[in-house]
């Protein structure tokens, strides 16, 4: 694939194209909510109106779009060297279950503030190693990280079942499968008297060292040219394969501290669902903004909306939530398949 | 560099926007959100009780609501508030997962007007104690579980005595075996669930001294590839009467019909899926109960009631809510007269499935001598009666 | 019934949706096109199948529109790939997510449906034969098309005409083009062939297995036929050796547990994946050289900024 330099339009024909394939694709969708017996423009309203100014709601987004930010970005960076990390799912996981380790182990011991810490760094290691390896046997066995990754999403999610439905199940519980709750100071703090948490500032705090980093350092700036072309960077004198794993492992801490928010954030708990499907649309989140971390979270947020606007849908039009799914995979099909026509890769 | 500079200002605007949407709702429900606190509910005033005077009621569902399960009966009971309550509003949604998001779906209820809240399944419990702790003035109400902290004064759980109908159900099970192997699909080791089960092995083997109970657990309250094949080992080991506690029960029920084998219906009457291997079974009729519950919290007077505890209702109190289904054709008189007395010996103050001493599978004894009440029985349900086979997962 | 016996007949019975659909990921990976959106194409294909099979009462119609589903579905998969150069672990996720909405849209009404659905049948002679006879012959007749489609792909690939294109345009598709082949039609087809194969998975999973529509009820099986494919380094017959392996972990859980012993599934349950990395692991280098040249390429692609 050639990679072009991005012409300064570029990413205003970016967001151009986010627009057009938005509008094409809830024109599209609507014709399907007629075929439903819904008006489309009612349910529009009522799905724009509710969920972009709805407090309930906005809060909602935001909590559910940090974990999927700091996997979008865990996608972002490995892309930057060329490498594709399909993994967040499963590093998702490992950081809540590193985190739920140490908080378990710890057991209320030490200070709250210092387990909260070592949870985060629990986690951020877990993630790490659990990409790390994928980029490893890359290089020490030729097989495709994207292959890994994607057998590591299984593996992890398994490995949380394993642990939540005997070893690690609260016995005081309820019976499901599921860890006990964290405790008070084993939670991250909540802005004001909102649902949202301070995993969020992780996610933009993140966002904005990843755009730094891309831009201004010489390991930024190394990742690239080894995600240009591998075999003039090995000619250049770079270390291509430290270069390759600590890109990969990076990406994998954040999404291991997105799992981590989400666990220490929102659920408090880990029960089987736990961020089901986030990695996948944080893939998807990093494709549709091109890996530039500002617009990866971005995209983020817009896919996280979208989704959201599902509890619309269903309460407002009758419509099943999940249907929503159509919307968000439409607006994804018209950026994918309408913007520039590129080299089939 | 202007690119950047460019998405970046999207992003920033989208979260002022974010913000000053937040701010502006806060400001305009602060009336609601911060002051209620305990001063709004203390003033005993008609109509400021938790979901006094509300315009809508919220019913979240697990699964899909026509699951010939627990979610298309508790569907039916939130139309049938819809019936007595024609001024209400009813919203429902279903296939909410038993994590944050349903936090998020009941915030969205709550944010459309909605004071009344049911979630009704076993695993809604904790986003319903954090919602009910974020809206004093909603009643949030959930179906099943058991708050095992003090119960807040806008809270509460209700189910019915399930074991009940399940012990009759075992009764006719127990006869109609000529394997006296009977089979358990069941989702998780929960204690209702685990009483289900002991009290169907106890209602076999009153009328059935050899009777077994074999059990096999799915993790999933509807996961029907896992149902197909709990079916099938169930009937490989001998077993010809299968009985269920999963959600959505046409799958299993189908497999026996076709295997040529008995079924016990739970949840709803699934009768015309089996009309040859369909024995009895037990269904909910929630109309009556959720009717009340909104009657009350509508009247104000949520806080105090019966059902801001845990609140569980049997034949004892004339009231279950779970109720017998229709008998199937290998059922004969004698046996359902039978089972008619025993309704009766089991709604009287002195009988129970549970009635002690029971023995549990390590033979030690798992209810003493008497007659336990209805918390006892869920909490005492740890482990599985002599006469089950197989084994609880830990914890 | 023994319980190797019992394990065995589960793994067929409930590798087989998991076979249809990693066969047509063969196919489709063999002409250079991952499609992760397998899991879309077999939602589809099981409903499809479910409703069709329901309003006219032919199972077998009702088979065919699953297939057909499953084909549509792949055929954007194909689109955006081939017609567009889209990424195609990207457009397979957007297809997976289009699959689930489209069928939870249209899938409630027929949650309470009832569909005829395929029954076990019993191949006399065949079903006498000691173990085997149990395992194999007393299936339902969609397993039995999938013994058939095994040695056709087989030969499909490996031995006919088509397949050679088919191979060549995932391996060396510069090839096919200075021989004056084009090679879009021929990865539109291996693709929605796929899609199709992956539909009839589905069908299988609702006609016969579960015998009930439910949203989202391939819970993950389009992910596992993508697994088998690369376990079976896309040859069929590995492929139904994979498939089954994953259907007995399936099946291994309840037969413990119906014999009283407590078992923790999700142990047995990632042993699959496990051994799908040790086996990629071990054959590594040798492997890798195996991978047709055009899926490489979406491996190794750099991706666009």
């Amino acid at each position: 694939m050639t990679a072009a330099r991005p012409a300064p339009s570029d990413s205003i024909s970016g967001i151009a194209r986010i627009v057009v394939a938005l509008a094409g694709a809830l024109a599209l969708f609507g014709v399907l909510m007629i075929l439903k017996g819904t008006n489309p423009l009612v349910a529009y309203a009522d799905m724009i109106t509710s969920t972009l100014t709805d407090e309930a709601s906005v809060e909602g987004i935001l909590v559910r779009a940090t974990p999927i930010a700091l996997a979008a970005l865990a996608v972002s960076i490995p892309a930057r060297a060329g490498l594709i990390n399909v993994g967040g799912e499963g590093q998702l996981i490992v950081g809540g279950v590193a985190a739920m380790g140490v908080a378990l182990a710890l057991d209320g011991s030490g200070p709250g503030w210092l387990r909260l810490v070592l949870m985060g760094v629990a986690a951020a290691a877990a993630g790490a190693a659990w990409s790390a390896l994928a980029a490893v046997l890359r290089l020490a066995v030729g097989i495709s990280e994207s292959v890994t990754t994607l057998l590591l999403n299984y593996i992890a999610l398994d490995l949380m079942y394993f642990l939540i439905y005997d070893v690690w199940k609260d016995r005081q519980g309820s019976g499901q499968p599921a860890t006990r709750a964290l405790t008070g100071s084993e939670r991250l703090g909540l802005l004001g008297d909102t649902r949202v948490h301070l995993g969020l500032l992780l996610a933009v705090v993140a966002t904005v060292v990843v755009a730094v980093v891309f831009r201004r350092t010489t390991w930024g700036f190394r990742l690239r040219v080894v995600g240009g072309n591998t075999e003039a960077a090995r000619r250049a004198g770079l270390r291509v394969g430290a270069l390759l794993v600590s890109g990969m492992a990076v990406g994998g801490a954040l999404a291991g501290l997105g799992g981590y928010a989400q666990l220490a954030g929102a659920e408090y708990k880990l029960r089987s669902g736990f961020v089901a499907g986030y990695g996948y649309v944080a893939f998807l989140a990093s494709w549709l903004a091109r890996h530039r971390p500002v617009g990866v979270s971005g995209a983020a947020v817009l896919l996280t909306a979208i989704a959201i606007g599902g509890d619309s849908l269903q309460l407002d039009a009758g419509l099943p939530a999940a249907s929503v799914n159509v919307l968000m995979a439409l607006v994804l099909l018209g950026v994918f398949g309408f913007s520039k026509k590129r080299a089939a890769s | 560099m202007r690119s950047r500079w460019l998405s970046l200002a999207a992003i920033t605007s989208l979260a002022l926007v974010a913000a000053a949407c937040g701010d502006d709702s806060k400001s305009s429900s602060a009336s609601s959100a911060t002051t209620s606190g305990g001063s709004t509910v203390a003033t005993g005033a008609p109509g400021s009780g938790p979901g006094a005077g509300s315009k809508k009621v919220g019913f979240l569902f697990v699964g899909p609501k026509d699951d010939y399960g627990y979610n298309q009966a508790a569907y039916q009971g939130s139309q049938e508030v819809k019936k007595k309550f024609p001024n209400l509003e009813i919203l429902t949604a279903e296939n909410v997962p038993e994590d944050d998001n349903a936090t998020r779906v009941m915030e969205k209820m709550i944010a459309d007007g909605a004071k009344i809240i049911f979630a009704t399944s076993y695993g809604h419990l904790d986003p319903a104690l954090k919602v009910a702790a974020a809206h004093p003035d909603v009643a949030v109400v959930q179906q099943g579980n058991f708050i095992k902290d003090k119960v807040p004064a806008n809270s509460g759980t209700y189910f019915g005595t399930v074991y009940e109908p399940v012990y009759l159900a075992g009764i006719a099970a127990g006869k109609a075996t000529k394997s006296n192997k009977l089979g358990y699909v069941y989702a998780f080791p929960i204690p209702q669930t685990i009483a289900n089960i002991n009290a169907f092995q106890l209602g076999a083997a009153s009328v059935n001294p050899n009777v077994q109970t074999f059990v096999v657990n799915t993790s999933n309250w509807c996961d029907v590839a896992k149902q197909a094949e709990a079916a099938k080992s169930l009937f490989a080991q001998g077993v010809d009467v299968i009985t269920q506690h999963q959600d959505c029960t046409a799958t299993i029920t189908k497999a026996a019909e076709e295997a040529g084998k008995m079924v016990v219906g739970y949840h709803a009457d699934a009768s015309s899926l089996a009309p040859k291997g369909w024995v009895a079974g037990s269904e909910w009729s929630w109309g009556e109960m959720y009717s009340d519950i909104v009657a009350t919290a509508l009247s104000g007077k949520f806080t105090g009631s019966k059902y801001n505890a845990n609140y569980r209702v049997g034949y004892q109190d004339g009231g279950n809510p779970f109720v017998q289904s229709k008998f199937g054709p290998m059922v004969d008189d004698a046996t359902k007269k039978l089972i008619e007395e025993q309704k009766k010996v089991i709604s009287s103050k002195d009988g129970s499935p549970f009635k002690g001493p029971i023995m549990g599978q390590d033979g030690k004894e798992l209810f003493p001598a008497g007659v336990p009440d209805y918390l006892t029985t869920e909490a005492k349900n740890t482990a599985f009666v002599k006469g089950v086979v197989g084994q609880i997962p830990k914890g | 019934m023994n319980m190797l016996t019992e394990v065995l007949t589960g793994g067929v019975r409930g590798g087989t949706s998991i076979l249809y659909a990693s066969l047509g990921e063969t196919v489709s990976e063999r002409a250079g096109v991952v499609n992760l959106g397998t899991e879309g194409s077999m939602l589809a294909g099981a409903l499809a199948g479910y409703a069709v099979a329901a309003e006219t009462g032919q199972p077998w119609l009702g088979v065919a529109a699953g297939a057909v589903a499953g084909g549509l579905l792949a055929a954007v998969h194909a689109y955006l790939v081939i017609g567009r150069g889209a990424n195609q672990l990207a457009t397979g996720l957007v297809v997976l997510f289009l699959g689930l909405g489209l069928t939870s849209l249209f899938g409630v009404s027929y949650v309470q449906a009832l569909a005829p659905s395929f029954r076990p049948v019993e191949i006399p002679g065949l079903h006498a034969v000691p173990l085997l006879g149990d395992v194999l012959f007393g299936q339902d007749a969609l397993v039995y098309l999938s013994y058939v489609l095994v040695p056709v792909s087989w030969w499909v690939i490996f031995r006919s005409r088509w397949g050679v294109l088919l191979r060549a345009a995932g391996e060396r598709s510069e090839v096919l083009v200075t021989h004056g082949h084009r090679v879009a039609p021929i990865q539109y087809t291996a693709v929605i062939v796929g899609g199709m194969l992956a539909g009839l998975g589905g069908a299988h999973l609702s006609l016969a297995y579960a015998k009930a529509w439910f949203e989202n009820m391939a819970v993950g099986r389009g992910f596992v036929a993508v697994a088998v494919v690369m376990f079976a380094a896309r040859h069929p017959v590995k492929v139904a050796g994979g498939a089954y392996l994953f259907g007995a972990a399936l099946a291994l859980s309840p037969a413990l547990q119906a014999r009283g012993y407590a078992i923790n599934q999700f142990a047995l349950d990632a042993v699959p994946y496990v051994v799908t990395l040790v086996v990629l692991i071990v054959l590594g280098r040798r492997r890798a050289s195996d991978v047709p040249e055009g899926l490489n390429k979406v491996f190794e692609t750099t991706p666009g900024r």
